[in-house]
């Protein structure tokens, strides 16, 4: 278990070392420019957090125990390491300004893949393009983290703090054995897979698609006896053509055994955006702009996907459990 | 131990580090991100999931404003049976008590109180706010040792700010509207940093405290807990202790992603736990089950860790 108080230590820690140079609160906090109250409780989280006191405050003036004398190196060596930090990353940073690392969805596949390197390479040739494999949910923590400078994100995900690019749709069909009744018809209702097996992405990739994709197959009355979770398309591939489950998937091509037929009233649409957090570097801004535009306008050509105007217009009737402030 | 330490609490042991980890899962699986304190009030055992980060109050800031309320009736501030007239052109939205209601209403302001807390009433939340005040609230939470708790708005306030910042006409098209890029950044009242906040250990600190008689005054602590046992909702926290021996009183808390409930279950042998669970939902979906549900679980997953010898 992790407290709380480990994230923002080097904090708490800047604190007590001011504390311990002036031995004083008022002068501490005004040289680190904050009241004098909220240091106090900085102080007290930190003596709570280590399990010693560091000041004894009981006479008038502020004296440091002898914990607190011991404690006192050790936090300036963090500090100091802490420091070091900083001034590498900003080293690195500004040699990092001529890469963009983005990450992608494993199930875009290769000739979209290669597509958008190629147009990246075209409009930005001296940049360094750093792609990696991943999902939604990974994608969210590593932007969160500064690890990756932009995404393509399946929506519905949390993307606060994030800047977005155009809402991309793409609806879904439904991958069958060529050679079963379903396949015979143009087109399929959600319906009529009655309670045939499902075989999805696995969940962790992008849980609110997921979710919303589970939930929109019974909204329309298709309930699977049970749903197979498949990392590769391969293996679900593998599943279909055994007759084992059904796939909800864009257009595919039909291969031997098996066809894929679009779903009667578009009842399921994936929802694709790029996401990328804001640079403090103009230079770095406009890389990562010049990706975001690059993939945002491969995605609607070579992947099939178009541009949703707005949200598709919700109907929402909140209940009085779910009701404004319930 | 001193009340000011249980915070920081007894070393835990790997069983309810165990448990944190499976609780986490379950709060996967549910799809929603969760924050639970979960504290034997005796003896000063916890499980705790992110329990010390912020996290949205939501309808749950009505908990703090009770207790504020007792406090100053037995300071002889305010006369709990005060009679208070609210008229309909006046009164805060929702879809529960007198906010559903088409005619003036006379009623004490301790009537007022039951109807906030049992079927959290935003007009009588505020009506009881504008006698209490929203800086006394702040400062009874402060006189109180809740650190990180802030109340920054009322409900009118909140629902203000929600369809300002939304660009909606009603909740409902706030709802409607959370998928469009950008709206959710913008929605100060879902922002913990930003609009009336506590931290799931506070809360449970401000549980233990109205049963242990030490918030207010013992007959002030007791009507609390009648309101709370009272309360009327059965999907969250209730839903998880099916039994009918074991009493679960508590508060929700929602706006749109954010369900919370904090509260009390109390088994018959005496043990008696401090419940706090704050979860935001991936899906913008106003029915979600299993988002309510999952309140319950977790608490449950914890209380049992809790009761293992």
């Amino acid at each position: 278990m992790v407290s709380s108080l480990v994230v923002n230590l080097v904090g708490h820690l800047r604190c007590f070392v001011v504390v311990a140079e002036e031995l004083h609160f008022g002068r501490a906090a005004e040289r680190l420019g904050m009241a004098q109250p909220p240091l106090s409780q900085r102080i007290q989280r930190l003596e709570r957090e280590l399990g010693v006191r560091l000041f004894d405050r009981s006479s008038r003036r502020v004296r440091l125990t002898a914990p607190g004398g011991i404690l006192l190196d050790e936090a300036r060596d963090i500090l100091a390491r802490v420091d070091r930090v900083y001034s590498v990353a900003e080293r690195a940073r500004l040699g990092e300004v001529g890469t963009v690392r983005a990450g992608l969805p494993s199930d875009l596949g290769g000739p979209i893949v290669a597509a958008l390197i190629a147009a990246f390479r075209e409009r930005r040739p001296e940049l360094r393009l750093d792609l990696r494999e991943t999902g939604t949910g990974e994608q969210i923590r590593a932007l969160a983290e500064g690890a990756l400078d932009a995404g393509v994100v399946r929506h519905p995900c949390d993307t606060r703090d994030l800047e977005l690019g155009p809402m991309l749709g793409r609806p879904l069909g439904v991958l069958l054995p060529a050679a079963g009744d379903l396949a015979a018809a143009p087109e399929v209702h959600l319906a009529d897979l009655g309670a045939r097996e499902l075989v999805v992405p696995p969940r962790e990739e992008a849980p609110g698609a997921y979710d919303e994709l589970l939930a929109g197959c019974r909204r329309h009355g298709y309930g699977p006896a049970a749903v197979h979770e498949a990392r590769h398309p391969g293996f679900a591939l593998g599943l279909v053509l055994a007759g084992t489950a059904v796939a909800l998937v864009p257009r595919t091509d039909d291969t031997a055994g098996v066809t894929w037929r679009p779903l009667a009233g578009e009842p399921l649409v994936w929802r694709t955006s790029c996401a990328w957090r804001r640079a403090g570097d103009p230079e770095h801004a406009r890389a990562i702009a010049d990706f975001t535009t690059v993939a945002t306008a491969v995605l609607r050509g070579a992947a099939g996907m178009t541009l949703l105007d707005a949200v598709p217009a919700r109907r929402v009737v909140p209940r009085p459990s779910s009701g404004f402030l319930a | 131990m001193s009340e000011a330490n249980r915070g920081a609490g007894p070393p835990r042991t790997a069983r309810t580090t165990d448990v944190a980890e499976r609780i986490r899962a379950e709060f996967r699986s549910a799809g929603v991100t969760g924050f639970l304190h979960v504290v034997d009030m005796d003896t000063g055992r916890e499980v705790a999931v992110a329990a010390g980060e912020p996290v949205v109050l939501a309808s749950v800031f009505k908990v703090p404003l009770l207790v504020t309320f007792h406090r100053q009736a037995a300071g002889g501030v305010l006369d709990p049976s005060e009679q208070v007239t609210l008229r309909p052109d006046e009164r805060t939205a929702g879809s529960t008590g007198v906010s559903a209601l088409l005619d003036e209403v006379r009623m004490s302001l301790r009537d007022l109180t039951c109807l906030m807390i049992t079927v959290s009433d935003n007009a009588a939340a505020d009506a009881v706010m504008d006698r209490v005040g929203l800086d006394a609230v702040n400062a009874a939470a402060a006189a109180l040792g809740l650190r990180d708790t802030v109340i920054e708005v009322d409900g009118r306030g909140l629902h203000e700010s929600l369809l300002t910042d939304a660009g909606a006409g009603s909740v409902a098209e706030v709802w409607a509207r959370l998928d469009e890029p950008g709206v959710m950044n913008r929605l100060r009242a879902l922002d913990p940093l930003r609009t009336s906040r506590s931290t799931p250990r506070d809360m449970t600190r401000l549980l233990s405290m109205i049963w242990r008689d030490e918030a207010a005054p013992p007959d002030g602590c007791a009507a609390m807990r009648r309101l709370f046992g009272l309360q009327v909702w059965p999907h969250r926290l209730s839903s998880g202790f099916p039994y009918d021996d074991v009493v679960v009183s508590g508060k929700t808390g929602t706006l749109p992603t954010l369900r919370n409930e904090v509260g009390a279950v109390e088994y018959p042998d005496g043990a008696r736990y401090a419940v706090a669970v704050f979860t935001r939902s991936l899906l913008p979906t106003a029915v979600l089950p299993q988002a309510d549900a999952v309140i319950g679980t977790a608490a449950r997953m914890a209380v049992e860790a809790l009761r293992r010898p």
